[in-house]
């Protein structure tokens, strides 16, 4: 064991897995706890989800309206995070412009997609306007800015919704936690919180989040351009 | 007046019952958690030998890819070490190189065949099991003797039914997106148990486990 671990992690990792500090290296024992900590994690998502939709349901309805609205009017959709953010809001871009058979593909951009620009901007400003600026070049009064954040604290989201607000764009927030910083700004329009402090929980209800608000943001699109 | 508020009604319950449709789906992934365990140690004795993990996945899946690969190479969780990962899929120039030569279906199994070594893993990603990239990785990374590791959804379609795949994880729903979350929570438990095996190195002697 060479892990630079503090006594609190320590003690923390002891609780969670006893088994590693008992001093057995018993396979079948490791292998029945690592199934029980995989049946925990699922009632954990589980929980979480039902705690999302008892608090957001209504807001998330009323967001997808208004994320509708603006595709309606010509809006295109950006979304932009970092880490596995940045892949969640690489798939919500997907899922609006490439969505199968089955239902209308939207504009939709994922700013963490082009790394040229990603790299340039990181190294001739810094890390902090790698999605300000692509707002800033490309956002317009019709569209529809999502930024996703598992802390609410990632100073280039809070730069990102500064900018777009700026712009009237429509903004969606996700974050984790309590909110973080994202919770403190007039920036945002909607914000959704998984209340987890679990990193991975809160991307398992994002995920969620986002996908249900892409169904919902479709069927009232199809609902606006059939009453038009 | 009234229209209008049970109209935002009734938005709000689409909305329950989208997240309702979650649930169960969720709850059957406990049965997978033998699974689940056992593919995490078989990683763990990969890793431990020097094995590096190859992730891929088309479509919204590719964003999977990528996600778990980050997810092993830069852990969220302080004081776990950096593991190893690669996702096929950001590689602009490669993967529509080969998809304009060779086809789409090899654009995983060419990355394969030069990158990889035959210690490592290949955790192939398909919403329904049935992705012909995918399972064109997965026998390509067999063939090289690596771990092969398939995440599928549905009745995991042709992930099932290939001897190509060592460890098959099935989230249980015919949904796309639901299946896509559900795989996230799997590559997450994924991640996290690894590294319980990884740190107990007595259990990483190569063992079948039944």
């Amino acid at each position: 064991m060479t892990r630079p671990d503090t006594k609190g992690g320590t003690e923390a990792m002891e609780s969670l897995y006893p088994f590693l500090y008992s001093g057995t290296t018993d396979l079948s024992a490791v292998l029945d706890q690592v199934r029980a900590s995989t049946v925990a994690k699922t009632e954990e998502i589980i929980e979480l989800r039902r705690k999302v939709a008892a608090v957001d349901a209504a807001r998330l309805a009323r967001c997808a309206r208004d994320t509708a609205a603006r595709f309606a009017a010509g809006g295109r959709l950006f979304a932009f995070g970092n880490g596995g953010s940045a892949t969640d809001a690489q798939q919500l871009a997907t899922l609006f412009l490439n969505p199968g058979p089955d239902a209308i593909p939207l504009p939709a951009f994922g700013l963490a997609n082009d790394t040229s620009v990603v790299t340039a901007l990181c190294n001739d400003v810094g890390v902090e306007v790698v999605f300000a600026r692509q707002i800033a070049a490309f956002g317009g009064k019709h569209d529809i800015a999502v930024g996703l954040s598992t802390s609410g604290n990632s100073e280039n989201l809070v730069r990102a919704f500064d900018e777009a607000s700026r712009r009237g764009m429509l903004t969606i927030g996700l974050a984790g936690y309590e909110g973080g910083k994202m919770a403190e700004l007039d920036s945002i329009d909607y914000l959704f919180v998984a209340p987890s402090a679990s990193v991975h929980r809160i991307q398992e209800a994002q995920t969620t989040i986002y996908q249900v608000l892409w169904e919902r943001t479709v069927a009232e699109f199809s609902r606006l351009r059939e009453s038009a | 007046m009234s229209d209008a508020v049970s109209g935002s009604d009734q938005a709000s319950d689409q909305v329950v019952l989208a997240f309702e449709r979650r649930s169960e789906p969720a709850r059957e992934l406990a049965a997978q958690a033998g699974a689940v365990a056992a593919a995490c140690h078989a990683m763990a004795v990969r890793f431990h030998q020097g094995g590096r993990l190859i992730v891929f996945g088309t479509g919204g899946a590719s964003t999977d890819a990528q996600h778990v690969a980050v997810e092993f190479v830069h852990p969220v969780i302080v004081g776990k070490r950096a593991l190893p990962a690669i996702s096929l899929t950001t590689d602009v120039a490669t993967v529509t190189g080969v998809a304009a030569r060779e086809g789409m279906d090899a654009i995983f199994a060419h990355q394969i065949r030069y990158l990889a070594a035959p210690e490592d893993i290949a955790l192939g990603i398909s919403a329904d099991g049935n992705c012909a990239s995918v399972c064109a990785g997965l026998s390509a990374a067999k063939a090289l003797g690596m771990l092969t590791i398939g995440l599928a959804g549905g009745d995991g379609g042709a992930m099932k039914d290939s001897p190509a795949t060592d460890h098959l994880l099935v989230a249980g729903s015919d949904d796309p997106l639901v299946v896509k979350e559900l795989q996230v929570t799997i590559y997450h438990v994924l991640w996290e148990l690894v590294h319980v095996f990884f740190e107990q190195p007595g259990v990483l002697a190569p063992v079948v486990v039944a």
